[in-house]
């Protein structure tokens, strides 16, 4: 099985497995981890370039999966578990640098906004398509996402204006969200 | 840029999740009120978890450049035995499913309970079933004592009976059949019994007969099972319990019929 197809199968089986998890199933839990444990360290790891501490946020994130299984209803799972992640890996380099204190709880985990047509997407084809973005931009995206900063921090890094950065980020998103378009019709 | 271009800037930034709590909240707030920024932030959302994913951990260093450290290998033991006090505490409180090798046992204790109940009840059943037939030959015994009672009773007051004088009691003969009628009979020895002996008619030797017990008063009524007119002689000794097949002590009486 290509990865991609292993994904696609991951990603549909996703709602089964949680209804399970929903009946405290916990054979289905052990699926879910087997499926998504890549995703949700890596997102950590990331983050907070620490295995020790990615570990700790993966054992969180997935305790709370098991725990509130009620949290995620339906739709794009890999979207819920990332912002999870996100928000928990945040929660740590909050408690170690006044720099993330402000990003506190910004990003509800159940925030319903999120399109299926994305979740089969894997990794190797968002690193593709990030790649094809101007490296002003994907600096600025990734450099967001997984350092936990705020937009005034991002434009104190890069030097570039305030307003700048936002444009930046915004036009990138909508050319990452275009290409990924593109790649998920491909498919 | 006008005011609302700026704005959709701020979205993206939201979306992203680099806004501080006071611009992320009046970012929220204007969401709920513009459908074209909502629009913008629903667009934009999707490739927000796409960078996410981008950081899905590759462990294979051999078939990926960008590979990281896997976790420990307790990881997963240690979150799976986290949940497992969970997963022990809501089978308690959760319809019992068997697994199939535990219905198998509990089928095949029920068999081997209903087996031994069944060889139970047989038993009780056959022990019944010999009850009721002991219970019977009673019934049958009794009401034959009963008859044999109103005969004995009706030969030994029959006008026409001829009766014998003999230690202790009386012989009485009526229409072939032969009492032996004891009242005044002290109880034998411990261990000891009377016995009848009836000696036929041209024999030399004393066949035995019955045993018996008189009752606390001395009264014993005794029908002997012979043919009254094909005897010539009764007897009666003191001998073991069971009987002897030649008397063993003196007779307390021997008549001979004439």
């Amino acid at each position: 099985m290509l990865p991609s197809e292993a994904k696609e199968h991951c990603v549909e089986d996703a709602d089964r497995l949680m209804a399970r998890v929903r009946n405290r199933d916990a054979a289905a839990f052990e699926a879910l981890y087997d499926a998504y444990h890549r995703l949700v360290y890596g997102v950590a790891l990331r983050m907070l370039g620490d295995v020790s501490a990615a570990e700790d946020v993966t054992q969180a994130v997935f305790l709370k999966i098991w725990s509130s299984p009620n949290l995620f209803a339906s739709g794009n799972f890999s979207g819920w578990v990332v912002r999870m992640t996100r928000n928990r890996a945040l929660d740590v380099l909050r408690s170690k640098s006044r720099a993330h204190v402000e990003l506190s709880d910004q990003q509800p985990d159940d925030d319903p906004i999120e399109e299926r047509a994305f979740a089969s997407l894997d990794a190797a084809q968002v690193r593709m398509a990030l790649k094809q973005l101007p490296a002003e931009q994907r600096e600025l995206i990734e450099l967001g996402f997984f350092s936990g900063v705020t937009h005034e921090e991002l434009a104190r890094r890069t030097g570039v204006p305030l307003g700048t950065v936002k444009t930046r980020i915004r036009s990138g998103l909508r050319r990452l969200r275009t290409t990924l378009e593109g790649t998920v019709t491909a498919v | 840029m006008n005011a609302h271009e700026t704005m959709l800037d701020d979205v993206a930034a939201y979306a992203l999740g680099v806004l501080p709590p006071a611009e992320a909240r009046a970012v929220a707030a204007h969401l709920q009120t513009c459908e074209e920024c909502r629009e913008e932030y629903r667009l934009l959302r999707p490739a927000v978890t796409a960078v996410g994913i981008s950081a899905e951990a590759c462990f294979d260093a051999a078939t990926a450049a960008d590979s990281v450290a896997p976790p420990g290998p307790l990881l997963k033991k240690r979150i799976m035995r986290n949940i497992r006090p969970n997963v022990a505490e809501m089978r308690a409180v959760r319809p019992i499913v068997w697994p199939a090798y535990a219905v198998a046992a509990a089928c095949l204790v029920v068999a081997l309970v209903s087996g031994i109940i069944n060889i139970s009840l047989n038993s009780q059943v056959h022990r019944l079933e010999n009850e009721s037939a002991q219970m019977a030959a009673v019934t049958r015994q009794l009401r034959l004592s009963n008859t044999q009672m109103r005969t004995a009773l009706a030969d030994l007051t029959a006008p026409d009976s001829q009766r014998y004088a003999v230690a202790n009691g009386e012989v009485v003969k009526h229409a072939n059949r032969l009492y032996i009628a004891m009242n005044a009979l002290p109880p034998p020895p411990k261990g000891k019994v009377y016995q009848a002996w009836t000696l036929r008619n041209g024999a030399t030797q004393m066949s035995p007969s019955v045993t018996f017990v008189p009752n606390p008063g001395g009264v014993a009524v005794v029908p002997l099972p012979v043919n009254a007119s094909q005897i010539a002689a009764v007897a009666v000794s003191v001998e073991p319990e069971g009987g002897s097949k030649q008397p063993t002590s003196k007779p307390t009486f021997v008549l001979k019929f004439t």
